[in-house]
């Protein structure tokens, strides 16, 4: 038994008796991390992470996250020490100042081991685009399959049992569905709750600041952490924080879970189908009471097409800041639009340059009313659908992905049911800015699948609560590629 | 002329706010470049826009005097294009929702009568960084990048390059007495960019539209449309057409010099700004913001009047913001606003000009000047008044009566008594003068009344004194 595999109040137990130091839990964590072999690492922190944990040497009991070894996506704004996006653009940029979820756990003194791999700019679901290549699953340890993104590093890192807990952003599936594919939690709270300030935007009414736990209390642990009201970002919430750990342990009496027929119908793996159906009578047992419900076909097939216009739109516009001015890597030129054009043009891979034509083409005067707006009004109706269903049902309970962890070069047909309504459902929680949580359900030959819960907004407490009772359910907790006695 | 000027102005007033439209940078103008910049004034990712409260007061303020529809839900929207002056490639601007709409300034035309010209909308953004040129290279000071903007757009409603003027007198005028701006256009704070076309007169159809830039005073607004009106006019009645292009003046030469000939205008892609949700204002903020907005130039010209200044001194001395704001000072309980008025605009300009300050630096307290203002109202003369004045201001703390201590300044009788018993005293000792007089030399007059003020040691009137002696001259 390692510490560092144990849930953070475990490892804190430990840490407030001093049966081990916060650098010996560095120390375990940077080792583990040099070895690892998936591409999760933009950058191992081995000097500063040791330098800040030897001056840990008196226990904070109060204080889960002392001491704890963490990892943060590579676009979460660190104060001094380089932040990339894994994009090319942006080599050499060492930001002015730390991100606020950055910030408060430098205060709570957790311990910041390294950052992580994206599909650049987080834009993508592979975790195959960022400037240093393929990040990898760490369940297939022939590098055939992927972990998928944008979140990948921190989800391989977490699936190969690096570090706790790591920090990732979600602004369509980006943190829930690599999640799945690496038999970890992965956790997007209410938008709003946690500051977005120092997170690099991609679509920012679509963005969120999530993170990855191994364990359903640790997920509570986290948010408690990261959650309120931040000066900086004008969209955070001024509601109070929950006290979300004591909360969800509560268990719920008789929650209303509706399952969504429509999608459980599109998934053709009958392992996923079959195992999913089979949680469902165990919540049930567990007092649950279960509605099977249709979301509606149509909508759900366009869930994709919406995503794809409103993301692109905003993030061509998020993204024009990267013109090689000001940051970044600079080239010599003539004109202002040589020298920005430049450094777009090298910075940039193809799919980044897709998207930002495809984002420019929906807000052209000519294209706004049949792109844009009408994305944002097919928003707005599956907002209302989605709240619709909650106004009845505590929580929205599905499959999180159709598969497990997909093999590298494998090409979905885009157009299949499977695809646009099972491999794309989680950005209905990004569409409403709701809580929503991917949980670890099975394996299927080894690989992790998972499920997702999704609670009315601001009700993570609620969430939580059920997660944990799921975690007790389906008996997978703490789990990774390569623990020992697995 | 055979033709109607069809004019319209767009006029960017930069706020002078202690912070930032969306940082917490400070607002601050000629400091050294690049010192007044946080990460999100250089669009570094992740940095988020803040709304600036002061900011929105001022524009709630100015739309209130500009009489329009304050919009209750405060909405941005991004503007997007490439420039090297702009750091996020946006701006933050308000395009769909602007905080007012459909308002009006009224103003005098050129034959002075009054005129309502509409303002469509007033709206929020935030300014570029300023760019300097040089040969080889370029350098960009990011401390204007973020600035408060209000944008003021008026319809196309006035018809002479004097209305014109006269519109963006009255709006400074707005943004100046409200505190919202420095509204000085030879700065940049002021800004004005001018519409015009040409067309029949009767006609209600637009001409083709020629947009005048680098206008840096009022006065220029008008000689440029002016020159434009007629440099349009010669054009259309040669039977050629107006060009849609953009000039600018050339205040040297006094015409408008072609820029760049427009093609399609720009698509700026425009969408709702999504990191700022949309803030709902109570009618109790807005009430608030326009109830504690500072008195207005129209009103305070008015009060000005009614105390007694003229038209044109109240206009003198409300064209400098720190000027009016002093002599509000210095009225007191506006007894003595004229004389106030006078030693303001004659003695204290005097004084700054001739030693280069600003009324900001004027030493004397306004209620020193009150005081001076009624020493004179009460009986000394002009010019023992300005004596006090100038010892006040050399000394600093000093009243008056300490400089009527200091200069031995005493109050002149008029009584005529005494004047007579002084003016008899000294035509009895000086017969030669009398003989001179009535010989015709005038100057004895002159003589014997300095005689009468040497005798009386100053106690009394010149006046009453020359008075007195014609008459008694007259008798003997």
């Amino acid at each position: 038994m390692n510490y560092l595999d144990l849930s953070i109040r475990d490892i804190h137990q430990a840490l407030v008796e001093k049966k081990v130091t916060p650098l010996e839990l560095t120390k375990e964590a940077l080792k583990r991390a040099k070895e690892n072999k998936d591409n999760c690492f933009e950058m191992i922190l081995e000097e500063e992470a040791l330098a800040f944990a030897s001056t840990l040497t008196e226990p904070e009991a109060d204080n889960l996250l002392w001491g704890i070894p963490y990892l943060a996506k590579d676009n979460f704004s660190t104060k001094g020490l380089p932040t990339t996006a894994s994009s090319n653009i942006l080599v050499g940029y060492k930001p002015l100042y730390d991100a606020t979820v950055i910030a408060k756990l430098k205060e709570k003194k957790a311990v910041l081991i390294g950052k992580t791999t994206l599909d650049e700019l987080a834009m993508g679901g592979t975790g195959t685009t960022g400037h240093l290549g393929i990040t990898y699953n760490p369940y297939d340890p022939k590098h055939e399959r992927m972990i998928g993104g944008s979140s990948c590093g921190s989800a391989a890192a977490m699936a190969a049992g690096i570090v706790p807990f790591a920090l990732g952003s979600d602004t369509g599936d980006s943190v829930r569905k690599p999640a799945s594919y690496g038999g970890v939690i992965g956790v997007k709270p209410t938008w709003g709750r946690i500051s977005r300030y120092g997170l690099f935007p991609f679509a920012p009414s679509l963005d969120h600041v999530g993170y990855f736990t191994r364990y359903a209390e640790d997920a509570a642990v986290l948010l408690e952490a990261l959650s309120g009201r931040d000066v900086m970002d004008s969209t955070s919430s001024v509601k109070d924080v929950d006290a979300y750990v004591a909360e969800s342990e509560k268990e719920l009496v008789s929650p209303r879970i509706a399952v969504l027929d429509d999608i459980v119908e599109s998934i053709r793996d009958n392992a996923i189908r079959d195992a999913f159906l089979d949680s469902l009578k165990k919540l049930e047992e567990a007092g649950a009471m279960i509605n099977h419900i249709r979301f509606g076909h149509d909508l759900l097939e366009s869930i994709y097409a919406t995503y794809i216009v409103i993301s692109c739109a905003e993030a061509t516009s998020n993204d024009a800041n990267l013109d090689g001015i000001k940051f970044g890597p600079y080239y010599e030129g003539k004109t202002y639009q040589e020298v920005m054009s430049q450094a777009r043009t090298k910075g940039f891979s193809e799919l980044i340059k897709r998207r930002f034509v495809i984002g420019s083409f929906a807000l052209m005067r000519e294209n706004q009313d049949v792109l844009f707006l009408r994305a944002q009004k097919n928003r707005a109706k599956i907002v209302e659908r989605t709240n619709q269903i909650l106004a009845d049902n505590d929580f929205i309970f599905v499959p999180a992905a159709p598969t497990v962890a997909p093999k590298l070069g494998a090409t979905s047909d885009k157009l299949s049911d499977e695809y646009l309504i099972a491999d794309n459902h989680l950005a209905l929680g990004n569409f409403a800015g709701l809580p929503s949580i991917t949980m670890p359900l099975g394996y299927e030959n080894g690989l992790p699948f998972g499920v997702n819960f999704m609670g009315r907004a601001f009700e993570e407490s609620k969430l939580l609560s059920i997660c944990r009772t799921f975690e007790k359910i389906t008996g997978i907790c703490g789990d990774y590629y390569g623990k020992e006695g697995k | 002329m055979n033709f109607e000027a069809v004019i319209g102005l767009e006029i960017h007033v930069e706020m002078k706010t202690k912070s930032k439209m969306f940082s917490s940078s400070p607002n601050g103008f000629s400091r050294e470049p690049n010192t007044q910049v946080t990460p999100f004034d250089m669009a570094y990712p992740g940095t988020m826009p803040v709304v600036n409260k002061a900011a929105v007061i001022n524009a709630i303020r100015v739309a209130n005097a500009l009489h329009m529809t304050i919009d209750r839900l405060i909405r941005f929207d991004r503007k997007n294009y490439f420039y090297s002056d702009l750091p996020k490639g946006f701006q933050i601007t308000q395009q769909f929702h602007p905080i007012g709409r459909e308002g009006y300034l009224d103003i005098l035309d050129r034959d002075g009568k009054v005129k309502r010209i509409g303002i469509e909308r007033i709206h929020m953004e935030e300014d570029t960084c300023k760019q300097l040129h040089f040969a080889s290279y370029s350098l960009l000071d990011y401390n204007r990048a973020g600035v408060p903007l209000i944008e003021i757009v008026s319809h196309p409603e006035m018809r002479s390059g004097t209305e014109a003027m006269h519109y963006v007198e009255a709006i400074r005028n707005i943004v100046v007495y409200t505190l919202t701006s420095d509204g000085k256009m030879e700065e940049g704070s002021l800004r004005c960019d001018v519409n015009v076309s040409l067309r029949p007169f009767g006609s209600d159809k637009f001409g083709t539209k020629v947009e005048i830039k680098n206008l840096n005073s009022t006065k220029n607004i008008e000689s440029a449309l002016d020159y434009e009106i007629a440099r349009q006019s010669a054009i259309l009645l040669s039977g050629g057409q107006v060009q849609q292009e953009t000039r600018r003046y050339d205040e040297a030469s006094g015409k408008t010099v072609l820029m760049r000939v427009k093609t399609d205008a720009v698509d700026y892609k425009y969408f709702p700004e999504p990191n700022i949700t949309p803030i709902r204002i109570s009618e109790e903020f807005v009430r608030d913001a326009i109830d504690t907005c500072p008195e207005l130039y129209d009103s305070k010209k008015e009060r000005y009047v009614s105390l007694g200044l003229s038209p044109v001194d109240a206009a003198i001395i409300l064209d400098n913001l720190a000027m009016s704001q002093y002599f509000d000072k210095a009225l007191g309980d506006g007894k003595y606003a004229k004389t106030v008025s006078n030693l303001l605009i004659v003695e204290v300009n005097g004084y700054l000009n001739k030693n280069g300050l600003t009324i900001e630096q004027f030493p004397l307290q306004p209620e020193i000047l009150y005081l001076l203002a009624k020493e004179q109202e009460g009986g000394f003369t002009h010019k023992q008044v300005v004596d006090m004045f100038h010892y006040c201001v050399e000394n600093e703390g000093a009243k008056p009566e300490d400089a009527i201590n200091a200069l031995h300044i005493a109050k002149q009788s008029s009584d005529d008594s005494l004047v007579l018993s002084f003016v008899t005293a000294v035509l009895d000792a000086n017969p030669q003068s009398i003989a001179d007089f009535k010989a015709g030399k005038d100057r004895a007059q002159g003589f014997l009344v300095g005689q009468v003020m040497k005798m009386a040691k100053g106690k009394v009137n010149p006046g009453a004194v020359a008075k007195v002696m014609a008459e008694e001259l007259k008798k003997r």
